[in-house]
């Protein structure tokens, strides 16, 4: 690499062009102490889930901000976090070559990205392949598996199930669990672990059915929902079935506890959507704003820049963006194979990239936090509150 | 039990009554111009925006705002049919196809940029209110979208019956070589047509705003379903695309609750086979000889 920037300076030197001057201007002559660390973002920001991706690089921007307003990467020199912004357009094929294209054409010391298990999969592949550290929120148990580059510092989604089916418990001392999830892979995936899970942890479900995800109508749905005696309803379903689910549940004169998980049901869009009808409901994140004092804080900057809440991913994306920052600091080396070694040693308990629940990240073998734990939550005055397991609990639950 | 069959029933009336305003739009632009518009979904949209605006920026009640969605529509029906597709009519059938089909993709595009693609849902005080009967749920905003809605469609079959612009639509559908030697001008008649076919749609869109998020792929959940009811309710016809909507809306719901949650459509186009198979062109044609 050195040597390929000696010869392109030479070439700028040789040629002098006005040309190749302005080309390169924007790119950093490599070889001074503070050169600016790149980190790859991949994130959907166009397509259908780019409404989330938008959160998300602001989150990953105010992240870079607040540790390079803090001084950057003190070993190399107060160097600061460059982010290279990619646009995976919610698309796998496209998600593959973005990634291919990030890590060839900059110099990445790590990844973080793509909120989509199904778009993070794909990118950790290319990541095991260009030996390039990602780090990632997305909750798919496969991630973890036969990996070495890839880090997950938050609950999997395994984890997420058997906190759904404890919380039932918070509801009723008998739960009768309706789970009702789209027919698609997401769908089936979450479900199947909720039913394997539910007789060990003693909660009985009833009713057990998949729908076309995209329906008309919610209502012939909760007819049978009702018809089942169930008292808790598990939905695994995207943000425009839950809204019609959600917006019928009284309409049919239903009388049931919901928990939808998490995904497009812990986004502020969602409460703007259903609004009161949302109060009471629970669901399930790797992250919430109000988890501990640094978090909070987080909240607050993400509040005056975007208006809203600092939602699940973008929260966890800022403690991430803090992890690999104490990896290259300890380092001292912008070089991703060193960064992959620094993350796979890391053990922090305090300031923001322990910022996860149970307060500590220290990566297992297979890129697991050991401590990593999801966070039960329940929309209370329009705001998602932690509440379950009682050691994380912030708000009391309201009954409904 | 009968408790919840009849909630089933009710249900599946309940959202027939709006599948019926899509699919008389595109049943009656089939019967009478002779082309199937694949953008119908779409116009289905833009009433649902047309109500949301009206009803965050001016408080317009999205029922109340039928009165408004259904003359813009109506006006961009006519400039549609005159811009568009009146100059492809004479041509074979593959340019009239690309023709609606470019113009769904077009406003769905459009729609990503100008409205983006987040949900949009309206509350009104009646929203999340039902009507108790006995032990079923009538919800408010769907009883009123589906009594309007059989309101329209019942007008419009008054107005094909004994109007004279109804009458010369319909001797178009019917023949439009002879209705042109009896002194009818197609293209005022086509141009109503696709002028009522998109009220309908704007209509629907209004409709369903008190229920339904709007949302730039919204159309295509309903259109579906409309051609499926089309083609049920014999092509052209008006009324069998009424009957077919509601019949289809009550198959779908009760094989919600009886067959599986995810088996209503599979419940709705086995109604579709097997009625082609007794009745090859629909509902309302002859039994098969």
């Amino acid at each position: 690499m050195t040597q390929f920037s000696e010869n392109r300076r030479k070439i700028v030197k040789a040629t002098g062009s006005a040309f190749f001057a302005s080309g390169l201007s924007a790119i950093p002559l490599r070889g001074y102490a503070a050169d600016p660390v790149n980190i790859g973002a991949l994130y959907p920001v166009t397509g259908s889930m780019a409404q989330i991706g938008m959160g998300c690089v602001a989150a990953a921007k105010l992240a870079v901000s607040m540790i390079n307003d803090a001084g950057g990467i003190k070993s190399l020199g107060g160097a600061k976090l460059n982010l290279i912004i990619s646009d995976v357009q919610s698309d796998t094929t496209v998600t593959r070559t973005e990634t291919d294209r990030l890590i060839t054409g900059s110099k990445l010391s790590a990844i973080h990205g793509c909120y989509a298990s199904a778009l993070t999969l794909i990118a950790s592949e290319v990541c095991e392949r260009a030996k390039v550290p990602i780090i990632t929120g997305s909750s798919s148990d496969m991630l973890n598996k036969g990996r070495s580059y890839t880090f997950t510092p938050f609950a999997r989604a395994s984890q997420f199930a058997q906190t759904q089916l404890q919380m039932s418990k918070l509801v009723s001392d008998r739960p009768k669990v309706a789970v009702i999830f789209e027919n698609t892979a997401f769908g089936t995936a979450t479900s199947n672990g909720i039913k394997e899970l539910a007789a060990s942890e003693g909660v009985e479900i009833v009713m057990f059915e998949p729908y076309s995800a995209g329906f008309t109508d919610a209502a012939p749905l909760l007819n049978k929902v009702k018809a089942s005696g169930a008292n808790a309803m598990f939905s695994v379903s995207y943000l425009n079935d839950l809204i019609l689910i959600v917006r019928s549940i009284k309409q049919m004169g239903l009388n049931i506890a919901v928990n939808a998980g998490s995904g497009g049901f812990v986004m502020p869009d969602f409460y703007k959507n259903v609004g009161k009808l949302a109060e009471g409901l629970q669901g399930v994140t790797h992250w919430n704003h109000d988890i501990s004092a640094e978090s909070k804080k987080c909240n607050e900057e993400f509040k005056k820049i975007t208006g809203e809440f600092l939602f699940e991913y973008g929260g966890g994306l800022i403690a991430q963006t803090f992890m690999l920052a104490d990896a290259i600091e300890r380092a001292a080396s912008t070089d991703p194979q060193k960064v992959r070694e620094a993350l796979s040693t890391l053990d922090v308990s305090k300031g923001f990239a322990a910022m996860a629940p149970g307060g500590r990240v220290k990566f297992g073998p297979d890129g697991k936090n050991i401590y990593g734990r999801p966070i039960g939550v329940q929309w209370q005055n329009g705001d998602l509150a932690s509440i379950f397991p009682k050691d994380f609990a912030k708000a009391s639950i309201l009954k409904t | 039990m009968l408790e919840t069959v009849l909630q089933a029933v009710v249900n599946g009336l309940l959202i027939g009554g709006i599948y019926a305003l899509v699919s008389i739009g595109v049943t009656l632009i089939f019967g009478v111009v002779k082309i199937v518009n694949f953008a119908q979904g779409e116009f289905v949209m833009i009433g649902m925006y047309i109500s949301y605006y009206l009803s965050t920026q001016f408080g317009i009640d999205p029922v109340v705002s039928v009165l408004i969605s259904m003359p813009i529509l109506f006006v961009a029906g006519v400039l549609i049919q005159h811009y568009l597709i009146r100059r492809v009519l004479g041509l074979n059938d593959l340019p009239q196809i690309f023709l609606t089909f470019a113009l769904s993709l077009l406003i769905t595009n459009l729609s990503l940029m100008f409205f983006t693609a987040n949900y949009r849902t309206i509350h009104t005080w009646y929203s999340d209110e039902a009507l108790h009967l006995g032990g079923i749920y009538i919800p408010y905003a769907k009883l009123v979208s589906f009594v309007l809605a059989m309101v329209l469609s019942g007008a419009l079959w008054l107005f094909l019956r004994s109007t004279d612009l109804g009458k010369a639509m319909r001797a178009a559908s019917q023949n439009r070589d002879v209705a042109q030697l009896m002194g009818i001008n197609p293209n005022r008649v086509f141009a109503v047509a696709l002028g009522i076919a998109l009220a309908l749609a704007g209509a629907a869109g209004s409709l369903l705003m008190p229920f339904y998020p709007a949302y730039p792929m919204v159309g295509q959940v309903f259109v579906l379903m409309a051609f499926v009811a089309v083609v049920l309710g014999t092509l052209g016809n008006v009324l069998g695309a009424l009957v077919a909507s509601l019949l289809m809306g009550v198959a779908e719901s009760l094989g919600i609750q009886f067959v599986g949650a995810d088996s209503g459509l599979i419940v709705v186009f086995v109604l579709l086979l097997v009625t082609l198979a007794l009745k090859p062109s629909g509902l309302a044609g002859g039994w098969r000889k």
